[in-house]
């Protein structure tokens, strides 16, 4: 016995839900969709139970994970319902459930609340750098700790109890019996989606955008770990110099494609942006810029003339570190891996 | 009788006919039959190269007789009719053969056995026309005006373009107010125009016509004639109330009324007093007493002097050549406990619900208590396997949703869930569908084995659903108010129907003659039916049936003078012995007794005989014959088809 609640709906619009309601359950979406299968059959379901507000099913539910957003779905829409959409404004608000501090649901729901935490943010590195008397080299030492701290900080108190609750809401409880043995040797899934993201070469004629996509994840884990464990800043070997120069150029320049199709929105995944997707292509097409810029201040012994080249870089860190990563977009890494391994382990499991 | 020349022309149709029949041989095998002149062969008879060809040998050999064997005459017995009299020659001379759905394709298996039947079939043909007369068409008088029955949207535009063909016009209308059911309705779709404003504009239009006639509270008593000459009695229930009245003292005398009923123009969620209107523009412009309900008491009739208990009913005598029908329809009155109607409180109908709607002030409020979730019931009443409503009713999934919109947008709080069987909002009125979906209504879809369940737990009224749209879950509201979407049913007083013999279709609506060809005549000549006593119609369909209808009753009397056809029964008077058999076989009521002389005898009235021929075979002195199908005709045919 399901009870409906029709106010979701209207919840779901603050996540960039748009006119699913309109939707008349022909299945058109299901039919052009090229990952929907019979097994996992969206995106109407998810449609419809939006619609109807059936807030627990959904909650359980992979499948707004297993949409890897082609757009053909909301093309082909006759009631012009944006399935799509919905499927990326599940996500949203799935990432909002799974999140214990509620604060990405926040963010998500409010532009004016993430200018606020970015402004305060910025202020606070202002503020740091003042503390320090602007001496380049202890706040370029503490920006190095920094990195550090903030990734083991933000994965221990945040990613990992997030990632335990999707657990929770996907497998135990629907009480999805698994054996240990299963989490063990399904493993392999959760590597192989984290770094290939090969499902999404299932969507028709996605080859490039999988590719774009592929070496953007690779340059950014390349230059996070160029710059935290290689300490490029202050590096002076020349292999690691270039490497760092190589992995901020491709960030940079594949972010600048990704946000020029936002701009130019000829498909139809990239006609709706929530203010979460401008941030994060933004921020991460900023850090690739001014991570190339600093080293080449470096480079050109101008950094010390320049302190404020540095301190735009730290600002734009740390808003990202502890704002985009554990509460914005960012997560979509981590539960759209997981989403591939946990589906693994409901259909072994049922 | 001069001796016959008739021509004979045999069809190949295409390969239809000759793939079976040898066509060379049945022309050869009857071109010596008795009459025959002249006999060919043609690959299409009906082309216009033949047609040409059968007219010159009608003039060139001043043919009196024609016979074509070729498909059915339902397809082509007009067309070579029509070349007889292109030709000079009376079309009642020309005799149809079917040789193709009678024959060749019925006999595809045995082609000798086709060709033999067809040279049985030509000869009986000519052995027909060997015997056939030419024939005029009855002339009866026709009277140049028309009676429209039932003053709702359909009645009044009908009335209204009779009357732009400079047709008198007389409306009967039951009710004491003009508009029918369009004057119940508020903002109606797809215009969201008012069912007043459109009464108004009517009614405006129509009144100030000088050939337009308009009765209230009136009825047809008797008719007595037919086509081109309905003589009705028409009774006149007073008003009591005089019509130029002034209103505010008549607003006090209706506040001083004792009596209260339920008041049907709301559906019976208001009551009304005894003496009562309806709305403020509600024509005409003029209060009634109910004499049902009055009980006399005579607390008005000093505060109003316009009330007036001395009027009398009164009879008309009017004179029309033709009768349209525009009755109307009733909403259908679900049955105690049909989804807890009558038995859960706060279950009502569309109807109650969109009178609900256009009442109520700043909240939706039923029975003293907030209005919030609204569950809507489709289909109560029709598309039912059991119940005999098979029927669509077509508008009401439009107007449920319609008034969805409309108390979704007065009342922006309440939500709307739709429990339907499939929304049929087809045509224009899709957009409707769209606009109630986007503004987040929810719809809940069952097939009819498996309806939703009205039920009340004790405190809340709980409505139940297996979803189809979504994997048949099992779903439910809890609904403050249920409304149930109902269908249109022909009218419960169906005494204007029985009076003049209007025949009913197996859903009880009048019914038309042929659905898509003749769908505003009827059985009985010169009643036309419009609107939705013809069946479920919303207001533009009914308009257009009303035009439609309106052009037709004014085909029967423009020239007044109307021609039937000579093909009807005639009585011997010598043989008939009144036994009142073939008056009772009659369908068309045609057949009445007369005096010939002394001796009681029957009496065809030609004017309403169809020439069906059921008489006929019930007489027992052989009195009757049908004239073109005489028994001399069909015995001649019989013996040329007997004949080996």
């Amino acid at each position: 016995m399901a009870g409906i609640n029709p106010k979701f709906g209207e919840a779901l619009k603050e996540y960039g839900g748009i006119n699913f309601n309109a939707c008349y359950n022909c299945g058109n979406c299901t039919a052009v969709c090229s990952l929907s299968t019979p097994e996992d059959s969206f995106p109407r379901e998810m449609v419809r139970l939006s619609v109807l507000g059936l807030e627990d099913d959904l909650k359980s539910s992979l499948k707004p994970w297993l949409c890897y957003y082609c757009g053909e779905c909301t093309t082909h829409c006759p009631q012009t319902a944006n399935p799509g959409e919905l499927m990326m404004s599940l996500r949203r608000w799935l990432t909002s459930q799974y999140d214990w501090t509620g604060l990405s649901g926040l963010l998500y729901k409010s532009l004016t609340l993430s200018i606020i935490a970015f402004v305060l943010t910025a202020i606070g590195v202002i503020v740091f750098a003042a503390y320090e008397s602007f001496n380049l080299e202890t706040i370029i030492h503490f920006g190095h700790y920094f990195e550090m701290i903030a990734i083991g900080a933000v994965f221990t108190f945040i990613l990992l109890p997030n990632i335990l609750r999707m657990w929770w809401f996907v497998i135990l409880k629907p009480k999805i019996q698994v054996s240990f043995s299963t989490y063990v040797k399904s493993i392999g899934e959760l590597i192989v989606h984290m770094f290939t993201q090969k499902r999404s070469l299932g969507c028709d004629d996605n080859q490039v955008r999988w590719f774009e996509h592929l070496i953007l994840v690779f340059g950014y884990l390349a230059l996070l770990f160029t710059t935290v464990f290689l300490d490029w800043f202050s590096s002076q070997n020349l292999f690691i110099i270039i490497l760092g120069y190589v992995e901020s150029v491709v960030v940079f320049v594949v972010t600048f494609d990704f946000m020029s199709s936002r701009i130019k929105k000829k498909k139809a995944i990239n006609k709706f942006s929530q203010p979460s997707d401008w941030f994060f292509v933004i921020w991460l097409f900023l850090m690739g810029l001014t991570a190339f810029i600093v080293r080449a201040f470096i480079d050109l012994n101008i950094l010390e003339t320049n302190l404020w080249m540095y301190l735009v870089h730290l600002i734009v860190l740390v808003q990202w570190a502890v704002i985009i990563v554990p509460f914005g977009k960012w997560t979509h890494f981590l539960y759209r891996s997981f989403a591939m391994y946990f589906d693994k382990l409901q259909k072994i499991g049922a | 009788m001069e001796k016959k020349k008739i021509g004979v022309y045999v069809c190949h149709c295409g390969g239809n006919i000759s793939d079976y029949v040898d066509v060379e041989k049945v022309r050869q095998a009857i071109e010596d039959e008795g009459g025959v002149m002249l006999a060919k062969t043609t690959m299409f008879a009906c082309s216009d190269s033949n047609q040409k060809e059968m007219v010159d040998d009608i003039k060139n050999n001043d043919l009196n007789g024609v016979v074509v064997a070729s498909c059915s005459p339902k397809l082509h017995l007009t067309t070579f009719g029509n070349v007889s009299e292109r030709a000079g020659l009376n079309k009642y001379n020309y005799v149809h053969a079917n040789i193709r759905e009678q024959d060749s394709w019925a006999h595809s298996d045995d082609k000798p056995g086709a060709t033999e039947k067809a040279i049985l079939l030509v000869r009986a043909a000519i052995a027909k026309a060997r015997l056939t007369e030419s024939l005029e068409p009855n002339k009866i008088v026709a009277q140049k005006a028309v009676a429209i029955i039932g003053g709702g949207v359909a009645g009044m535009k009908a009335a209204i373009e009779l009357s732009n063909m400079d047709c008198p016009v007389y409306i009967i209308e039951k009710e004491f107010f003009i508009g029918g059911r369009v004057s119940q309705w508020g903002a109606m779709f797809t215009t969201n125009e008012t069912g007043k404003e459109v009464v108004t504009r009517l009614y405006n239009d129509m009144i100030k016509r000088a050939n337009v006639t308009v009765f209230t509270g009136a009825e047809v008593v008797t008719n007595v004639g037919s086509i081109g000459d309905f003589k009705l009695k028409v009774k006149i229930t007073p008003r009591y109330v005089k019509e130029k009245c002034d209103r505010g003292k008549l607003q006090q005398a209706i506040d001083a009324c004792p009596v209260e009923v339920p008041d049907e123009f709301n559906f019976k969620i208001t009551n009304r007093k005894a003496i009562y209107h309806n709305f403020p523009s509600e024509y005409p412009q003029a209060a009634v007493i109910d004499m049902n309900n009055c009980t006399r008491c005579g607390k008005c009739e000093p505060i109003c002097d316009n009330i007036d208990f001395s009027q009398k009913e009164e009879i008309l005598d009017i004179h029309v050549g033709s009768v349209l029908m525009a009755t109307g329809f009733d909403p259908y009155t679900p049955h105690d406990g049909e989804f807890g109607y009558n038995e859960i409180g706060n279950v009502v109908t569309l109807p109650q619900f969109k009178r609900m709607i256009e009442l109520s002030g700043k909240k939706l409020r039923y029975k003293g208590k907030n209005v919030k979730n609204i569950a809507y019931i489709y289909c109560v009443g029709s598309r039912q396997e059991e119940g005999g409503n098979t029927y669509c009713s077509r508008y009401c999934c439009t107007s449920a949703i319609h008034a969805s919109l409309l108390v979704k947008k007065k009342f922006p709080d309440v939500y709307n869930y739709h429990f339907n069987r499939g929304i049929r909002t087809y045509g224009k009125q899709e957009s409707l569908y769209y606009d109630s979906s986007a503004q987040g209504d929810i719809y809940l879809q069952a097939y009819e084995d498996a309806l939703p369940v009205v039920s009340w737990n004790g405190s809340k009224t709980i409505v139940k659903i297996n979803d189809i749209l979504t994997g048949g879950r099992e779903m439910e509201v809890e609904a403050d108010l249920v409304v149930l979407v109902t269908g249109m049913v022909p009218r419960a007083d169906n005494s204007v129907g029985t009076l003049f013999k209007l025949p009913k279709g197996r859903d009880k609506f009048f019914n038309e003659i042929h659905m898509k060809l003749r769908p505003v005549e009827t059985f009985i000549d010169g009643v036309t039916i419009s609107g939705a006593c013809q069946g479920p119609k919303n207001i533009m369909e009914s308009v257009n049936s009303a035009l439609s209808a309106a052009t037709k009753s004014y085909s029967y009397v423009s020239k007044g003078e109307l021609e039937t056809e000579p093909i009807v029964a005639v009585v011997n008077p010598d043989s008939c012995a009144w036994c009142n058999a073939c008056s009772e076989a009659c369908p068309f009521d045609a057949i009445s007794m007369t005096k010939d002389g002394t001796k009681s005898i029957a009496m065809i009235n030609n004017s309403v005989c169809k020439g069906c021929g059921m008489c006929l075979p019930v007489c027992p002195t052989d009195a009757l014959e049908l004239i073109a199908y005489s028994n001399n005709e069909i015995e001649s045919m019989i013996d040329a088809l007997a004949h080996d």
